[in-house]
């Protein structure tokens, strides 16, 4: 792409100022402060249009800060530029209540809508962050030696990791891995919390299954018990059978006492006459009648006896079968008591390893992870050597030789390799740096820009060159061919320039006074 | 006459196992039911129907006394109850045993019995679980008998796994009503014919809105039945919507006013929605802090227009990353993914 014509009509503080671009060397020159960057602003605002911040970021966005003081409304200009052999007229206005832009093909006349594509086409795989990248380079922003080399290693590390040099990849990967962490912790935290209540109804488990070993011995001894107590039962029933058999032979006794004394009476009062006789049988019968009257009593006392053994076999037998019953009344309650613990504790089981929103996130923030490790990794294989090598070569030019290669080992610490030896970067000065700098931000436009060209624009980078490394710059500059515009605030590059007769165009800031 | 349909009580749950508010609402949850009774008791209805997991588990004999007792306290009221299956009849279960009070009916039979109401004319259906699942549809072709007055099915279910039944089938069978149990969430299913009542007790956060109980009564002889709210605690969602001028500290300020408007009793889930400024870094933790929050989901964006970042950082990884990501349908964990990567790379 060539720009060949720049006409700003209301942007920023500039207005109604065209300018004409040679395909070669410009110099935009003009004090600080004296719109050089609003330029800049203007040629990247026509190619990609401006895209507002939302929110409170709107305050201070590009629009707002190019926004014209007077006539907000004409906010914009038209650029005149050669792409892929055609020359085209793109115009636009700013203004966001009614924005407008209009590409025409000059060669065939057509007009299309810009920002519907056919600019895009046109600028191919030059995106908004590559032209960033690649078409604007600004000067290295550290100030002393380490930080310097430094952001040089961080740029080259950017470039062929993310094609990006604003983008801090070691920062970003940091970034998510601290943000897992974060989650990671919460999760074994909350895990930790279930094991432990688990861990409690475990204890619990454990506990009622020790209680149930205890009815169970228990019940173990209240069946001894009861086999004693039945053994005892046994014997005394036994006593209770002999009692009943002594007590019926009593009855027999009682009934033959009986028959006696009823004989005797008889006999003493209607067959015997005699006194002594008769005296003799009433006193048997008397004598009966008292044994029959002790046996009776005897009895009575047995029978008393006897009911009471049979009430206290009958209490006792009581006793032992509800102490049985509540026994494995209470073994059944325990039981139950255990089967629900360990439903509870199954339902923590399936909660420890169900998903948890932390998981999500975490499976969320490898995948991001991964997926920049891997992008990256490609990014590398694609760009990687080739921007290394471009950079190599460039170097070497600009330098008349002096360096040919530049290295950069896995740790991302880079050096250069001269005819003898390697030399670290932080063994070399600033003026080398920023050749090496000019040399990588030169390589990464070739090499992102695709075939297309692109112009490269220069701004105040050149400051600390001194004469020698400035004129091969130049020299190196208007032998590639390519459009460039150098913006300065000295006059030294314009006089350079003369002074070893390379041709070029000057665009002053304001109106010289020649 | 006069009902009320009760279900999934669930005696003896736990709710929100490790939150600080879990031992109270296990002590909630015998609250409501007993207050329930208390207020048959002041206000009789003529039958109370419990169409299964009355309790959580397998009741304890104690707990089974506790209830029965409850019921003792309201004599005038016959009590119909069906075990579910979370307290299934199990081989060694306290059902099986339990003498109930005079005016409990508990159908013991997995499959259905019938038995009039000694004092209306009034038919009750009824079965329970003897296994933890039903499978089949035991309900199939089930008709009421012929007797003349009301017939009332109590079942428990409605799931494939729980008793896959159908009850428009039955209500066209010919039951007056079917009091249904299983779903926590009340729902009248048929106009005045079919509901399940829903635990009068919300158990988790995803039994949100009303909780309670349903009260059926004969108006001009035909019944009407209505929810009658009884849960001393809702689950409730509170959504915040997000902008780009949200920040933390307005978030934090936001969620507790709405709290306090719902009710600071009530047990929140809070959800993220919107777009949020790419550099706010939310933490969701700080917001659960605030009460009765149970958790945060963050369903917010950072208001990144992902079209334009991709035409914008095209060629870059960051272009490459959206690339990535773009033109498919993403999974929600793919979807974070890329919105963490974006955020990373473009600070």
């Amino acid at each position: 792409m060539i720009i060949r014509r720049l006409s700003i009509r209301n942007f920023g503080k500039i207005h109604n100022r065209t300018m004409d671009l040679t395909p070669g060397i410009n110099v935009l020159y003009g004090e600080n402060e004296s719109g050089k960057t609003t330029v800049h602003q203007f040629i990247k605002s026509m190619l990609y249009g401006i895209t507002r911040q939302r929110g409170r970021a709107s305050k201070n966005d590009v629009y707002s800060t190019y926004e014209p003081w007077e006539n907000p409304a004409d906010y914009g200009g038209t650029m005149w530029f050669e792409c892929r052999n055609e020359d085209f007229r793109l115009t636009r206005n700013f203004y966001k209540e009614r924005p407008y832009s209009e590409l025409l093909s000059e060669d065939s006349g057509a007009i299309t809508d810009a920002d519907k594509g056919s600019l895009d086409m046109l600028l191919g795989d030059v995106s908004e962050a590559v032209y960033d990248n690649t078409v604007s380079v600004g000067q290295l922003k550290s100030v002393t030696g380490l930080d310097l080399v430094r952001e040089l290693q961080n740029y080259m590390a950017s470039y062929q990791g993310t094609g990006d040099s604003s983008i801090d990849l070691a920062r970003a990967k940091q970034m998510l891995k601290m943000t897992r962490k974060g989650y990671q912790v919460q999760d074994d935290r909350n895990r930790r919390e279930l094991q432990k209540e688990q861990d409690k109804i475990s204890a619990n488990m454990e506990y009622v299954n020790r209680e149930i070993a205890e009815i169970r011995e228990r019940q173990e001894e209240q069946k001894e018990h009861s086999e004693e107590e039945n053994r005892r039962t046994v014997q005394e029933q036994e006593i209770l059978r002999q009692a009943a058999s002594i007590g019926s032979r009593m009855k027999l006794c009682s009934f033959f006492y009986t028959i006696v004394f009823a004989v005797c009476i008889v006999l003493a009062l209607f067959v015997f006459k005699e006194f002594n006789l008769r005296a003799a049988v009433a006193g048997v019968g008397i004598l009966s009648l008292l044994i029959l009257a002790l046996r009776i009593q005897i009895l009575k006392k047995q029978k008393i006896q006897l009911r009471k053994i049979r009430k206290r076999l009958k209490r006792r037998q009581a006793e032992a079968d509800r102490q049985t019953d509540a026994i494995s009344a209470e073994l059944a309650e325990k039981k139950k008591n255990y089967f629900n613990l360990k439903a509870e504790f199954q339902e923590y089981e399936d909660k420890k390893y169900s998903r948890s929103t932390q998981q999500d996130e975490i499976e969320a923030l490898t995948l991001a992870m991964d997926t920049i490790e891997e992008l990256s990794g490609r990014m590398v294989n694609r760009m990687g050597e080739d921007l290394r090598r471009r950079t190599s070569e460039i170097l070497s030019e600009i330098t008349g030789g002096k360096y040919e290669e530049v290295l950069m080992d896995e740790q991302l610490h880079m050096s250069v390799n001269t005819e003898e030896r390697v030399i670290p970067l932080e063994r070399l000065s600033r003026g080398t740096l920023e050749q090496i700098y000019f040399a990588l931000r030169m390589a990464a436009g070739e090499l992102f820009t695709g075939t297309e060209p692109f112009p490269v624009i220069l701004d105040d980078v050149f400051g600390m060159y001194d004469e020698e490394r400035l004129l091969g710059v130049l020299g190196w500059l208007s032998r590639e061919k390519r459009q460039v515009i150098i913006s300065t605030c000295s006059k030294r590059e314009m006089e350079l320039l003369d002074k070893a007769g390379i041709p070029y165009r000057r665009l002053p800031m304001q109106e010289e006074m020649e | 006459m006069r009902f009320i349909h009760l279900a999934d009580v669930h005696l003896g749950a736990i709710p929100d196992k490790g939150c600080a508010w879990s031992s109270k609402r296990q002590e909630e949850i015998w609250e409501t039911f007993r207050k329930i009774i208390e207020g048959i008791r002041k206000n009789p209805v003529d039958m109370l129907l419990i169409a299964g997991d009355l309790f959580h588990r397998q009741p304890l004999l104690r707990e089974l006394k506790e209830v029965n007792y409850l019921f003792s306290t309201i004599p005038d009221t016959r009590v119909y109850l069906i075990a579910g299956n979370h307290d299934y009849i199990r081989k060694d279960s306290r059902y099986r045993d339990f003498q109930w009070s005079e005016n409990v009916l508990f159908f013991r039979s997995e499959s259905v019995r019938c038995v009039k109401d000694p004092l209306l004319d009034v038919y009750i259906y009824g079965f329970s679980y003897r296994h933890r699942e039903i499978r089949e549809n035991v309900l199939e072709g089930l008709q009421p008998d012929e007797g003349e007055g009301m017939h009332i099915l109590l079942a428990h279910g409605g799931d494939d796994t729980h008793v896959p039944l159908d009850v428009k089938a039955l209500s066209a069978a010919g039951f007056d009503y079917i009091a249904l149990g299983h779903i926590h969430k009340p729902d009248i299913l048929l106009k005045n014919r079919a509901a399940f009542s829903g635990a009068p007790e919300p158990l988790d956060h995803t039994e949100t809105g009303p909780h309670g109980y349903i009260e059926g009564k004969t108006v001009n002889g035909r019944l009407k039945i209505s929810f009658v709210p009884a849960a001393m605690r809702s689950y409730e969602t509170i959504t915040l919507l997000l902008d780009e001028e949200s920040t933390q500290g307005s978030l934090e300020e936001e969620l507790k006013d709405r709290i306090l408007k719902n009710g600071a009793d009530n047990l929140y889930q809070v959800l993220l929605e919107g777009t949020r400024s790419p550099d706010l870094m939310l933490i969701p933790e700080k917001l659960r802090m605030l009460g009765n929050v149970l958790d945060v989901t963050d369903h917010s964006r950072p208001a990144y227009d992902l079209e334009v970042l991709r035409r914008q950082y095209h060629g870059t990884l960051a272009g490459d990353y959206l690339d990535y990501f773009a033109d498919r349908d993403l999974s929600p964990v793919e979807e974070k993914a890329l919105y963490y990567g974006i955020q990373a790379l473009l600070g």
